[in-house]
């Protein structure tokens, strides 16, 4: 037998190549996540150690700012607001968004209407939804005051945005805005629920509620659990709803963490501002982690 | 063959892509950019992009002219400067003026500051002091175009039948006035913000005119805990659990007072003309039956803060003689006076002071009133940058919150901020 001398052995595979033009083909996105995800996140971590100011380099002082921070009211504050405002607002969104899933689930009539109009919430854009409520809740010419004085109801306006209100009416605007994502998502998993096993269970003489709690809720869980820890991150980063109706106070009474960060950005030190937001990332690390394990679970 | 070509048209495209993107910025430099400083009044921004474009044209240079809300101008030059996409020339404040000529991001203009001063018959006292304060170190850092600060807005129609036809001289006097026709939830006498917004520091006014002081002479300690704060304390504290404040004006946004006057539910507004603009087009009666005057007096001096608002340069532009010229161009006499008939502010310039809406409106002679007569910047304060962040955090105006909201005792109220204002000023030390 002769050697084919000419014949040489390919330097790479087919199922190698297939592989590199994979690599290549991923490798700018994942130089856009690297250079658009990765170098801020860090590099905010590095400024919260600096005395940075804006407009100039700055020093690394260590933990100077989250000393200095932890010690202002408005962190303390900071701090049991936004765990009031996320347990409140994921809470009624729960509650609301299984209730108004269920409903547009059933042979309802004009149901593709429905479904359309929940979602008009959150279609609005944030800016406009929240100054909208900020209107609706001012004391002064307000609608929600204007009816309750011309019905009567009060001889004196209601300040909706004062410390004892203030933060329900925070709550109330956030829920309004955010809830169509949870009836979307919850609707779409309980599509996905086989009808066999309701008329089976209804067959076996499983009330409503029954069938609620063993078909439909199990069949959901890990859809619920994932728009929980997602929107939990999103409330808690959220400061258009704070910012746009209270500014944060009165006095700290809806004082948040994002809110916190922005007027440490007012005084151009964005080492302070910058120690503020990183001193959340442990609580949102957890978070992700939950959530990405839930989604390799479901996978 | 077909795996190879598409390879090479992954790399054509994403090669073309990326050139694009480098090119994006290039292009957009070769473009004279310029932030104006958004006001209250439709015509007088689109007079001052009208006139940027025309000097655009008669120096055959590409503008582009864009309007930063002023409320927002912190935040979103913090962010160009941060980006490197600064403007090559823009409106700003006095204080963030002068927290940036702190950090070296602004071009020193005394050249062009005295050229522009001698060809309009020199600079207002006012204007002047502010722009070459000690902290500037003999640089001047921006061009003043316009005075501005709040006038005292009285509802002449409530207060003239319950004897009250003159102005309030003194705060108290005011409180007295108030307290006569206040009628809630139709009128609520004092609407003065008490909340975090600009709006809210007219509060550190107040506590000035009872004599109180934020720091000292040097303006490196604080010294707000003293009986004049005290005093001032008490005095607002019980204007507002008397019902005098409006409900919501610890909350209220920049427009809050604003709001509150224009629906004809308040009596006394601190407002720098924005106002006055609304009700002569929208609500003629209510214009008419409004009065203005300057702050009133506190127990201590009478305090009525004249700012200013400049044209600055930053370090970053490459075309740092255009941007000279076109501030020289927008200082004309003609364009000012017509700019300033529909702009709220008072003059800088000597020759400014001739507009014929400074003879023509009241508000607006009581803008050229205080830029000739009101007290400049901080004081008695010093004018300096640990004042400006001071100002920035609303500490008077959380203070008061503090006790009012918080229901916390005047004397735990005035050490907290005591504590805080100390913590700011010595970050200048």
């Amino acid at each position: 037998m002769v050697r084919n001398e000419s014949y040489k052995t390919p330097r790479f595979s087919l199922r190698q190549l297939d592989s590199l033009l994979g690599y290549v083909l991923v490798a700018p996105l994942v130089c856009c996540i690297l250079l658009l995800v990765i170098y801020p996140f860090f590099f905010a971590i590095y400024i919260s150690f600096t005395d940075r100011v804006i407009g100039s380099e700055g020093e690394f002082v260590g933990f100077a700012n989250y000393l200095a921070i932890v010690q202002k009211p408005d962190f303390q504050a900071s701090i049991s607001n936004t765990i009031v405002l996320v347990g409140a607002v994921q809470s009624i969104k729960l509650f609301i968004g299984l209730g108004l899933a269920v409903l547009l689930n059933q042979n309802i009539r004009a149901r593709f209407f429905w479904r359309g109009l929940i979602l008009l919430p959150w279609a609005m854009p944030a800016f406009v939804a929240f100054i909208t409520w900020k209107l609706l809740f001012a004391p002064q010419g307000g609608a929600f005051n204007y009816i309750l004085i011309n019905l009567d109801l009060v001889t004196t306006h209601v300040d909706f945005l004062s410390r004892d209100l203030a933060m329900p009416s925070v709550i109330t605007a956030s829920v309004w805005r955010g809830f169509p994502f949870w009836v979307i998502s919850f609707l779409a998993a309980m599509q996905n629920i086989p009808r066999e096993l309701y008329e089976s269970a209804a067959l076996d003489g499983a009330n409503a509620w029954q069938r609620f709690l063993h078909i439909t809720m199990p069949g959901i869980r890990h859809v619920v659990l994932v728009v929980i820890l997602i929107s939990t991150i999103w409330t808690t980063n959220s400061f258009e709803a704070v910012w746009l109706m209270t500014g944060g106070g009165p006095s700290n009474a809806t004082m948040t963490f994002p809110v916190l960060a922005y007027y440490g950005l007012q005084s151009l030190r964005i080492g302070e501002a910058a120690a503020v937001s990183v001193s959340m990332l442990p609580v949102f690390a957890v978070l992700a982690l939950i959530v990405a394990v839930n989604l390799q679970r479901e996978d | 063959m077909k795996r190879f070509t598409t390879t090479k048209l992954f790399f054509g495209v994403t090669l073309l892509l990326l050139g694009m993107l480098a090119l994006t910025p290039a292009l957009a430099q070769e473009k004279f950019v310029y932030w104006g400083g958004l006001i209250f009044s439709e015509a007088a921004n689109n007079l001052f992009v009208e006139r940027v474009e025309q000097w655009g044209e008669e120096n055959n240079i590409d503008v582009e002219v864009v309007m930063i809300n002023q409320n927002e101008t912190v935040q979103t030059v913090s962010a160009a400067i941060e980006a490197g996409t600064m403007p090559d020339a823009l409106d700003l404040g006095r204080d963030f003026m002068l927290l940036l000529s702190q950090q070296d991001q602004l071009v020193a203009l005394n050249d062009l500051y005295a050229e522009i001063g001698e060809a309009h018959g020199g600079w207002l006292e006012s204007a002047e002091s502010l722009v070459t304060s000690e902290e500037f170190e003999d640089n001047i850092y921006g061009i003043p175009y316009a005075t501005n600060g709040n006038v005292l807005y009285r509802r002449n129609d409530l207060l003239e039948p319950a004897g009250y036809a003159e102005a309030p001289e003194t705060w108290e006097e005011l409180g007295e006035m108030a307290r006569a026709v206040n009628d809630p939830p139709n009128v609520y006498s004092m609407s003065f913000a008490l909340s975090n917004v600009g709006d809210g520091n007219l509060t550190t006014t107040m506590l000035q005119s009872w004599g109180g002081r934020i720091a000292d002479d040097d303006g490196v300690n604080c010294t707000i805990d003293s009986e004049e704060t005290r005093a001032f304390l008490e005095w607002i504290t019980t204007a507002y659990a008397d019902g005098l404040f409006p409900p919501g004006a610890t909350t209220w946004d920049g427009a809050g007072d604003n709001t509150a006057y224009q629906s004809g539910q308040a009596v006394f507004i601190a407002n720098p003309g924005s106002v006055r603009n609304y009700l002569v087009e929208n609500d003629p009666e209510l214009a008419e039956a409004t009065l203005f005057s300057a702050l009133p007096a506190g127990p201590a001096m009478r305090i009525s803060p004249v700012n200013t608002v400049v044209r600055s340069i930053p370090v970053t532009s490459e075309k740092q003689d255009l941007a000279a010229d076109l501030i020289a161009y927008l200082a004309d006499d003609e364009f000012i006076a017509e700019y300033y008939s529909s702009a709220i502010y008072g003059p800088a310039l000597v020759s400014h002071q001739e507009a014929p809406i400074f003879a023509e409106s009241a508000v607006h002679a009581g803008l050229l009133d205080l830029a000739l007569n009101g007290t400049p910047g901080a004081f008695p304060d010093k004018t300096n940058a640990a004042f400006a962040e001071y100002q920035t955090n609303f500490l008077t105006p959380r203070m008061i919150q503090r006790i009012v909201i918080d229901s916390i005792s005047i004397d735990d109220a005035i050490a907290e901020t005591q504590e805080a204002c100390q913590a700011i000023y010595d970050k200048y030390q």
